[in-house]
């Protein structure tokens, strides 16, 4: 159900950015955003977050919800659903209201499913 | 009343039979009005601001997309002075499929088939870009080497790969991804960044490439050596600060446009 959702959210992606992409700064958005290459700051969305295998984010995350297949350097905030691909490396503090973790997946950091959430402002 | 002016490439005697059909047509419809044509003493700023002030009420032009662009922008920059002509409508005339790539996204026919659109009298408002001083109605291009973008001041994009980057109001570029809604309606443009993929390249695929779409209110471009080009044909130095205008342009409009 909640796949059926997603993938029908990103088909409007309102932001996404390509392999060939390195962003750096706070980057701020309200739509869906498709991370492909690479971010360096923080990225916050009201939406939904899709980090693809190659993508290499260093910086401090929070959506409402994500899919995370690529690195991770950096506290994610997930509001609702974070699901962790197999192919995700992340170091940080995650936290989340549900979450999946997928076989091969690594997780270096904290994981909590509380309301109060995680500082996301320090790294 | 209908005022048509006619750029000066149009006065060569190639143009004659054309702008002929374009006056039979005219009187056919009952359009008719006052004719100009430019000259090398004459300017299209001058021209249009005269015509205003006269008491037209829908201006022509007569030409190729930098025709348009002029036209645009002059008109832009006439109303933002003087807000009581903000409801003129501008209607083009594409002089032959040269030089002419936005009448198809306006949905626009050339040469004298473009009248019967001025009759119809299909009018869309529309948003402007504005580069610096200077407007435009479809893209801004600029190629991604040696360029840097800044965008609302929070954010900078490096691109690695060769490819060139769009800032869009209304969409022509082809095979623009069809999930995007990026539309000249929205108050809003949009940045389009297309590169090579290294990758594809390397396994001999042709014409792949990556594309990335950002939604921005203000944008920084920088790049020392290429200009920006606006409209496929007006082209302006960098560093530039690029916006949605809060100047919009009525344009007369076709059936088939592309929005």
């Amino acid at each position: 159900m909640f796949n059926k959702d997603t993938n029908e959210n990103i088909k409007e992606a309102e932001t996404v950015i390509g392999p060939s992409i390195k962003v750096k700064g706070n980057f701020h958005g309200q739509g869906n955003i498709i991370i492909e290459g690479e971010i360096e700051g923080s990225v916050k969305t009201d939406n939904y977050l899709l980090v693809g295998e190659k993508s290499i984010i260093t910086a401090n995350v929070k959506a409402k919800n994500a899919k995370i297949n690529g690195k991770v350097t950096g506290n994610i905030q997930i509001d609702e659903y974070l699901e962790i691909g197999n192919t995700a490396i992340i170091i940080g503090d995650i936290n989340a209201k549900i979450l999946s973790i997928s076989k091969g997946a690594r997780l270096n950091g904290k994981c909590s499913m509380n309301e109060q959430g995680i500082n996301i402002e320090k790294k | 009343m209908y005022i048509y002016i006619y750029d000066n490439f149009v006065n060569q005697k190639k143009y004659e039979s054309i702008l002929a059909k374009i006056e039979t047509r005219i009187t056919d419809l009952g359009l008719n009005g006052k004719i100009t044509r430019l000259s090398v003493m004459s300017s299209l700023a001058d021209t249009i601001k005269s015509e205003l002030k006269k008491g037209a009420k829908t201006i022509v032009v007569v030409g190729d997309d930098r025709t348009l662009n002029k036209a645009i922008s002059v008109l832009a920059d006439f109303i933002s002075d003087n807000s009581c002509f903000k409801k003129i409508p501008l209607g083009f005339i594409p002089i032959n499929k040269k030089n002419n790539t936005i009448a198809e996204y306006l949905g626009l026919s050339y040469n004298e088939s473009a009248c019967d659109m001025l009759s119809t009298r299909r009018i869309k408002t529309l948003d402007l870009g504005l580069v610096n001083d200077n407007y435009f109605l479809t893209q801004a291009n600029i190629r991604t080497k040696n360029t840097i973008i800044e965008i609302d001041s929070t954010y900078s994009i490096e691109i690695s790969e060769p490819g060139e980057i769009s800032i869009i109001n209304l969409p022509i570029i082809p095979n623009l991804p069809k999930n995007f809604n990026i539309n000249a309606q929205d108050g809003a443009l949009d940045l389009f960044i297309k590169t090579k993929s290294s990758k594809n390249i390397f396994f001999n695929k042709k014409n792949s490439s990556e594309q990335s779409v950002f939604s921005f209110k203000k944008l920084n471009i920088l790049n020392k050596y290429s200009p920006l080009v606006l409209d496929n044909t007006f082209e302006v130095k960098c560093p530039a600060i690029i916006k949605a205008s809060d100047e919009k342009i009525n344009l007369i409009v076709g059936k088939k446009r592309l929005f």
